[in-house]
């Protein structure tokens, strides 16, 4: 469980124009409107397409990426969307040093370790599976289901009572 | 050759971004239930309605090929296997990554600011990407993209 919920100060109202730019890059609502935009563009013009909303995803371009090498390097032919066939998909890559960027330019960067790395090594092999499984992280989930896809609304509704189900199991545990 | 510089430059965008709001796909939820702090669902939402319009928009330019509805054509899941599939899916997809703090995107943006955790994750991340591509999906297949 990590605390990572922020409630920001409330400043005065006439701050100049830099700080409002400042502050608008740390609103979650500012980062849905943008990512969804740039999403739906980077899929439909970025070539980054083949499959219907692709524009941003953790889990497919991340095995993208990864049969992507095995296939050039130990010629192996595994599966490999249409999209990072020819060149790879580096947007995971991408996602890990924009945010390196951003904690070094604001003096958040550090190497933070609070144990448990075993059991995150376990999640984070379950979670790609049934990420895989389902077609897409959270984050493509809810991309597809603003595009419509049955499959995605589906997920998205699963995906929530697992989160639920989660939440209420830990906070059980935490107060027993 | 394309796709490697724009989806590098988004993922950059994403990464920034991601960094600084501190947004998580699941995490507005979690919050919520715990707390009742809707800052980061209020994020998801506008993630999820600025994808719908992005895409009414883009159908509207381009002359769609995905179908004119509110659904788009060819992707409901055939049968009710697929469904029960989907749904049991996703619910461990939600319980497991709940469990271990924040979505993929999320754990991503956290390795890349020196979370020793999320670097532990993203070894069993790629890994299993591997084993699931090589030994698992040529048996059950993909019926979802």
């Amino acid at each position: 469980m990590t605390t990572e919920a922020v409630t920001p100060k409330r400043e005065s109202v006439d701050l100049d124009v830099r700080a409002r730019a400042g502050r608008l890059s740390r609103s979650p609502v500012f980062y849905g409107i943008a990512i969804g935009l740039l999403a739906v563009a980077v899929g439909q013009w970025g070539h980054v397409s083949p499959p219907a909303a692709y524009g941003l995803c953790s889990a497919c371009h991340g095995r993208d990426l990864s049969s992507w090498l095995l296939n050039h390097i130990e010629g192996k032919h595994l599966f490999i969307t249409a999209a990072g066939a020819g060149w790879p998909v580096l947007t995971v890559v991408g996602v890990v040093l924009g945010s390196l960027a951003a904690a070094k330019r604001n003096g958040e960067f550090g190497s933070i370790n609070i144990g448990g790395n075993a059991r995150m090594f376990i999640y984070g092999g379950i979670v790609m599976g049934a990420a895989l499984f389902v077609g897409g992280c959270p984050t493509r989930i809810l991309i597809r289901t603003g595009f419509g896809d049955v499959a995605g609304i589906l997920a998205l509704g699963g995906v929530a009572a697992g989160i639920v189900a989660a939440t209420v199991s830990m906070r059980w545990v935490a107060r027993r | 050759m394309t796709v490697s510089i724009v989806s590098l430059l988004f993922g950059g965008v994403v990464g920034y971004l991601g960094q600084r709001s501190r947004m998580c796909s699941i995490g507005g939820l979690r919050d919520f239930v715990l707390v009742r702090d809707t800052a980061l669902l209020k994020g998801a939402l506008a993630l999820a309605v600025s994808a719908w319009v992005g895409f009414g928009v883009v159908r509207l330019i381009v002359g769609s090929d995905a179908g004119h509805g509110l659904l788009a054509a060819g992707t409901t899941p055939s049968g009710l296997t697929a469904v029960a599939a989907i749904l049991v899916g996703a619910v461990l997809l939600g319980f497991i990554a709940t469990l271990s703090g924040a979505c993929p995107l999320r754990q991503h943006v956290l390795a890349g600011q020196g979370r020793v955790g999320a670097w532990y994750f993203l070894g069993g991340f790629y890994i299993m990407a591997i084993v699931y591509t090589s030994w698992i999906e040529p048996h059950i297949g993909s019926w979802v993209l």
